[in-house]
């Protein structure tokens, strides 16, 4: 009861003491203002970026197992894994019987060939080889014509769904829909345009630049002995079977290659998962540093809280003497510098936000990068500012508070 | 409690000061402001203190209200040691047992007076209501009830010395220790807060006060006098004559 009242004193004596000093309040509250905006910022252009990472990386599915030769992130043994044998098509197709009726399998291959029709060429798209069931897998879906049939695998046929920017760049005026583009040396007929799918903000791949065939048609067409390397997509349904599914599939894949118990799997299994692991580790390395350099302007500005407090110690001597005489504990007298100081942060980090607000709307309007302001980071940025002002007023507040009673009542 | 009782009058001794020293130190220099004293003080007794400037009259309030704390001696209030008790036990005694009036009323300048008065009661733990309606008692007693959401420098020296009185009676201590409560008031308006001192020791306070007027010490019952930082006399003025004989030899 008499911790809640002397808090509640605190709190009034702390407004009180802001209010009455708005001027000198305000300036030094513009110091929490600037580090909390640049801490805020620094956060939300990573979460921006993070988040156009993660719509890149969406096609990927993050129920989606991938097998392949090689891992997908390789920090520094590539050569151990570079003797490995290709996956074959007769592997994919064994793992495609092995797991039917139980998840979707789909192999791709890919490679990068010109493009031509009539006059127009594009150098360098790449080439998807893939079945039927891609878009159970990646989501992508043409938004003009179809994509492949069972039967286009099967038979091999010379068919192509062609990405979005392909077609814009292709088809400046035309509809692509049945013409005959040549892929290399071999001429395909366009039977649909794929969505839109952006998301390549930051250098990825861009996924509106690839051409779809069928992979009996890629091998036919362009796989000669060396890059006949597929990729085998098998989609679980559900995060949670993923687990299981994942040593069923590494379990198979050692049974179609005979692998001997002692030997290492010459194959990788990648997923979303790990890819994000990788891109988190090295974003966060790269966050740290700007979280580093932007606290110091939060630091700066602490200190100028820590400065004022100082003044405000000093003014008050003579009140702390009076407070200590009819009774208030060095506690009661803490408390209300520290919520003085607190406030002040609180009260800058509050403008910080808003201030962070205005800018990430208009650094998305203005194009350069996407920021995005979560509601986590505005909470942290809360949290960062009170703290920055209980460690600032805390030697002030201390140094108030354990004023001699006698001392303080006599300070002029 | 361990209380002692006076041996000659047989009332509760509520402070008892043993050899008390109190010494400053000025750079290499000491000073002595109080050099040995010892005193009892019963319950309900009103005692003046006095002496010229410089004796230690202050320096002696401010220890016997727990404020400072001596340099040697032993000082023990209501049967309890003061050296024993840490800084918040201090702030307790001096919230539950002392009331304080200060010569520069040493009101709080940015509160109204209500608030002012309720302010023993905020650090004593009373809660909201009880504290707002003791605080309106305390400042009808004083005679401020219609001035509540006033601030100290919108009120009078008396007024602003009698809206200390309210606070310093607010929490109904055992204790009132006015360190010249008149100083800076003149004799009419003194006149008034001596009677609410008297009024505070008929309802059975201690009353301790510090003056350099014969008529206010006349107002107690007791005169300690103080030279040098030691006690000069101690005398009992049961009668009124006995300060004038006093005064006049
Ligand atoms: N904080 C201090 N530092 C140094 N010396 C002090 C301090 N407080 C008091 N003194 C000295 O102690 C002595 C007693 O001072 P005190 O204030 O008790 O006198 P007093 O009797 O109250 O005088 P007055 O009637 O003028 O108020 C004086 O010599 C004074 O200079
Ligand atoms: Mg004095």
């Amino acid at each position: 009861m008499r911790l809640l009242l002397d808090t509640g004193e605190s709190f009034r004596i702390a407004v009180g003491a802001v209010m009455a000093n708005k001027a000198r309040g305000a300036l030094t509250m513009l110091g929490i203002i600037i580090g909390i905006v640049a801490v805020t910022m620094t956060l939300a252009a990573s979460n921006g970026m993070q988040q156009s990472f993660r719509q890149a990386a969406g096609s990927i599915g993050a129920d989606v197992i991938y097998v392949s030769r090689m891992p997908w992130i390789t920090i520094n043994d590539f050569f151990t894994f570079r003797n490995r044998p290709n996956i074959s098509l007769q592997e994919a197709d064994k793992l495609v019987e092995a797991f039917a009726g139980v998840a979707v399998v789909n192999p791709t291959m890919s490679g990068r060939q010109p493009l031509k029709y009539r006059s127009q060429v594009l150098q360098d798209v790449t080439i998807v080889g893939t079945s039927e069931k891609m878009p159970i897998i990646s989501g992508q879906v043409p938004e003009d014509g179809r994509f492949l049939l069972a039967f286009d695998v099967r038979f091999r046929k010379n068919v192509a769904i062609i990405g979005k920017d392909v077609a814009d760049n292709l088809f400046p005026s035309a509809d692509p829909i049945n013409k005959t583009i040549s892929i290399g040396r071999y001429r395909y007929r366009v039977i649909g345009v794929m969505e839109k799918q952006g998301g390549n903000t930051f250098g990825g791949p861009n996924l509106d630049m690839q051409v779809f065939i069928p992979i009996t048609s890629f091998v036919k067409s362009f796989g000669g002995r060396r890059n006949t390397n597929v990729d085998v997509a098998v989609k679980a349904g559900s995060i949670a079977a993923m687990e299981n599914l994942e040593y069923e599939i590494i379990g198979e894949m050692r049974r179609i290659r005979q692998l001997r118990p002692a030997e290492d799997d010459n194959f990788s299994i990648n997923k979303l998962d790990s890819l994000m692991g990788a891109f988190n580790s090295v974003f966060g390395a790269v966050l740290g540093i700007g979280l580093l350099v932007t606290s110091i302007a939060l630091i700066v500005g602490g200190i100028g809280v820590m400065n004022i407090m100082f003044v405000s110690v000093t003014e008050r001597t003579r009140e702390i003497g009076i407070r200590k005489a009819i009774g208030a504990r060095r506690r009661s007298i803490l408390m209300q510098f520290l919520f003085e100081s607190t406030l002040i942060c609180v009260l800058g980090g509050l403008l910080g936000i808003g201030l962070s607000m205005l800018l990430t709307l208009a650094v998305n309007a203005a194009g350069a990068f996407t920021a995005s302001l979560s509601l986590g980071i505005m909470l942290s940025a809360v949290f960062v500012s009170a703290l920055v002002g209980i460690i600032a007023g805390l030697v002030p507040a201390y140094k108030g508070a354990n004023f001699a009673p006698i001392d303080a009542l006599r300070y002029e | 409690m361990d209380s002692h009782v006076d041996a000659s009058t047989g009332n509760e001794v509520l402070l008892q000061l043993r050899d008390i020293v109190r010494t400053y130190e000025m750079g290499s220099e000491l000073v002595h402001a109080l050099c040995g004293i010892s005193l009892d003080i019963c319950r309900n007794e009103y005692v003046a203190v006095m002496g010229p400037s410089g004796s230690g009259k202050s320096t002696l309030m401010n220890i016997i209200g727990c404020l400072d704390i001596p340099t040697s001696g032993d000082y023990s209030l209501a049967g309890e040691k003061v050296a024993d008790k840490n800084e918040s036990e201090l702030a307790d005694i001096r919230n539950r047992l002392i009331g304080f009036v200060f010569q520069t009323f040493n009101l709080l300048p940015r509160a109204n007076i209500l608030h002012n008065v309720e302010l023993p009661l905020i650090y004593g733990g009373i809660a909201r209501a009880e504290r707002r309606h003791r605080a309106e008692q305390a400042l009808e007693r004083v005679g401020l009830k219609d001035r509540l959401t006033h601030r100290p420098n919108e009120l009078s020296g008396g007024q602003c010395q009698r809206v200390a009185i309210a606070r310093a009676l607010v929490r109904n201590p055992s204790i009132i220790l006015a360190d010249e409560p008149t100083g800076n008031l003149d004799s009419k308006t003194g006149d008034d807060i001596m009677g609410m001192l008297d009024d505070l020791h008929a309802g059975g306070q201690t009353v301790i006060l510090v003056t350099h007027e014969d008529d206010v010490a006349a107002h107690a019952q007791r005169v300690l006098c103080l030279r040098d930082g030691q006690v000069e006399s101690d005398v009992m003025n049961v009668d009124e004559s006995v300060l004038r004989n006093a005064r006049a030899g």
